[in-house]
């Protein structure tokens, strides 16, 4: 039996939730087929979710994808680097486009693998030259600031080869974001499929936290305390250094894991810091908004 | 004797590819134990990061903080930019240890937690490798 799960029209952080709750229904023994015909865009968030979903779907069988109709939408999804990825994980049915992953401005990183710390050097490498232009002129972020990404960026794919004990991806793309905030932003977007924050921090903090323990309490050890499995006590300072370098810029940090998200809100959105029992999904989706400086709005 | 570690040089030296970058727990490990190994105990160290591209914090912590809290009896660093200051400090006070950072000038600072902080200029005065210059700075007598 083959199971359904829509992609959302307007695939981000907001409607992956409504994808999440599509992927959860699917039982043991069921084929699961993303439909993405519908979609008339993803941001880089919902590019790696899809394929954390269809990495996970894959441990029971190949699932199916259905590309978008719409052939702007799915040359997008080409330039943005997803169907080289999505080529190993998904039966692709529709025509994608042979083209090669971006070198415009939006695509500041393709969708990109990260399995190991050489994938984290290349990625590093890689946005240094390409970002910096982009967060000086269009964002209006101090040159030195690029660094200071890179190193968010770092942090953000080492907890995929650190704790998350699978591979997952990485994409970076700056654009104008005009529901929100109608100026230009640089998204990071970091997904896997691995094994979440409440089971890679269980053995060092579920006593803890008692009854209290779960993804939400794992979310808010791992963001707000700094808390790392490991003993040394140099360790958890990553995240902590990804919120102190998006305070400076007004950023915002949001971290789904499991059934919990957490954020640190910026005054110029209106997110939910915390979120619990939500539908659940494989691993950690890891979404970071750096805004055009200047113009914020409350 | 002041041992002298020029970062880039050794990361070149101990990971295979050619990074200019600084980040990964496992490059930091790998330069760690490279420079732990032509580095005596409770010496008085130069480390120089000219070259050196980003700093993340797990390079920070896995190179300067282990360094500073097992190694080294005063770390000096040299080349900095703001952004490694900006991953090292942190991580230094996280750890409540201090280093001693040079600026373009010459001049000497403490960065880290406050307590050790103090001590650290009065050390490298009192091993006569620092003093006070004329304007009431400190800066090394040799490098």
């Amino acid at each position: 039996m083959t199971r359904l799960v829509e992609v959302p029209v307007q695939f981000d952080d907001r409607s992956f939730d409504q994808f999440a709750a599509a992927y959860a229904q699917a039982a043991d023994g069921e084929r699961v087929l993303f439909d993405a015909h519908a979609a008339e865009w993803a941001s880089p968030y919902g590019l790696v979710g899809l394929l954390a979903a269809g990495e996970a779907a894959g441990r029971r069988e190949r699932p199916l994808l259905t590309v978008p109709a719409n052939t702007e939408v799915v040359s997008y999804w080409a330039r943005a680097g997803f169907f080289r990825e999505a080529a190993d994980l998904f039966e692709i049915h529709g025509k994608v486009p042979r083209t090669k992953p971006a070198t415009e401005s939006e695509v500041l990183l393709p969708v990109t693998p990260v399995r190991a710390a050489e994938d984290v050097h290349a990625v590093v490498s890689t946005i240094q030259q390409r970002a910096s232009a982009i967060l000086a002129k269009e964002l209006g972020l101090d040159p030195k600031a690029t660094m200071g990404f890179a190193m968010a960026l770092s942090e953000a794919c080492q907890n995929i080869v650190e704790h998350a004990g699978a591979g997952g991806w990485v994409a970076v793309q700056a654009y104008n974001w005009r529901r929100k905030l109608a100026r230009r932003v640089v998204v990071i977007a970091v997904a896997d499929a691995g094994v979440g924050f409440r089971h890679s921090l269980e053995p060092s903090q579920a006593k803890r936290f008692g009854d209290r323990w779960g993804d939400a309490a794992a979310l808010e050890a791992a963001l707000i305390q700094g808390t790392s499995r490991f003993r040394d006590p140099g360790r958890g300072q990553g995240l902590a250094g990804i919120r102190r370098y998006l305070a400076r810029w007004e950023g915002k940090v949001a971290i789904r894991s499991g059934t919990a998200r957490i954020a640190i809100v910026p005054r110029w959105d209106d997110d939910v810091p915390l979120r619990d029992g939500l539908p659940a999904f494989p691993g950690s989706q890891v979404l970071l908004i750096i805004p055009e400086q200047g113009s914020a709005q409350a | 004797m002041i041992q002298h570690i020029k970062v880039h040089e050794v990361l070149q030296q101990s990971v295979a590819g050619f990074y200019a970058d600084l980040v990964t727990r496992p490059t930091g490990r790998a330069v760690r134990e490279s420079i732990e190994r032509a580095l005596p105990a409770g010496t008085i160290a130069v480390m120089d990061f000219t070259g050196v591209g980003c700093l993340d914090y797990s390079c920070a912590d896995e190179i300067v903080a282990k360094l500073v809290r097992e190694k080294v009896r005063v770390l000096l660093l040299r080349g900095t930019s703001d952004a490694h200051r900006d991953a090292i400090e942190p991580v230094l006070l996280g750890h409540g240890l201090a280093a001693v950072c040079e600026r373009p000038d010459g001049t000497l600072h403490v960065i880290g937690a406050r307590e050790p902080a103090a001590a650290l200029l009065d050390e490298l005065v009192a091993q006569q490798v620092a003093a006070r210059t004329p304007g009431g700075a400190i800066a090394l007598t040799a490098a």
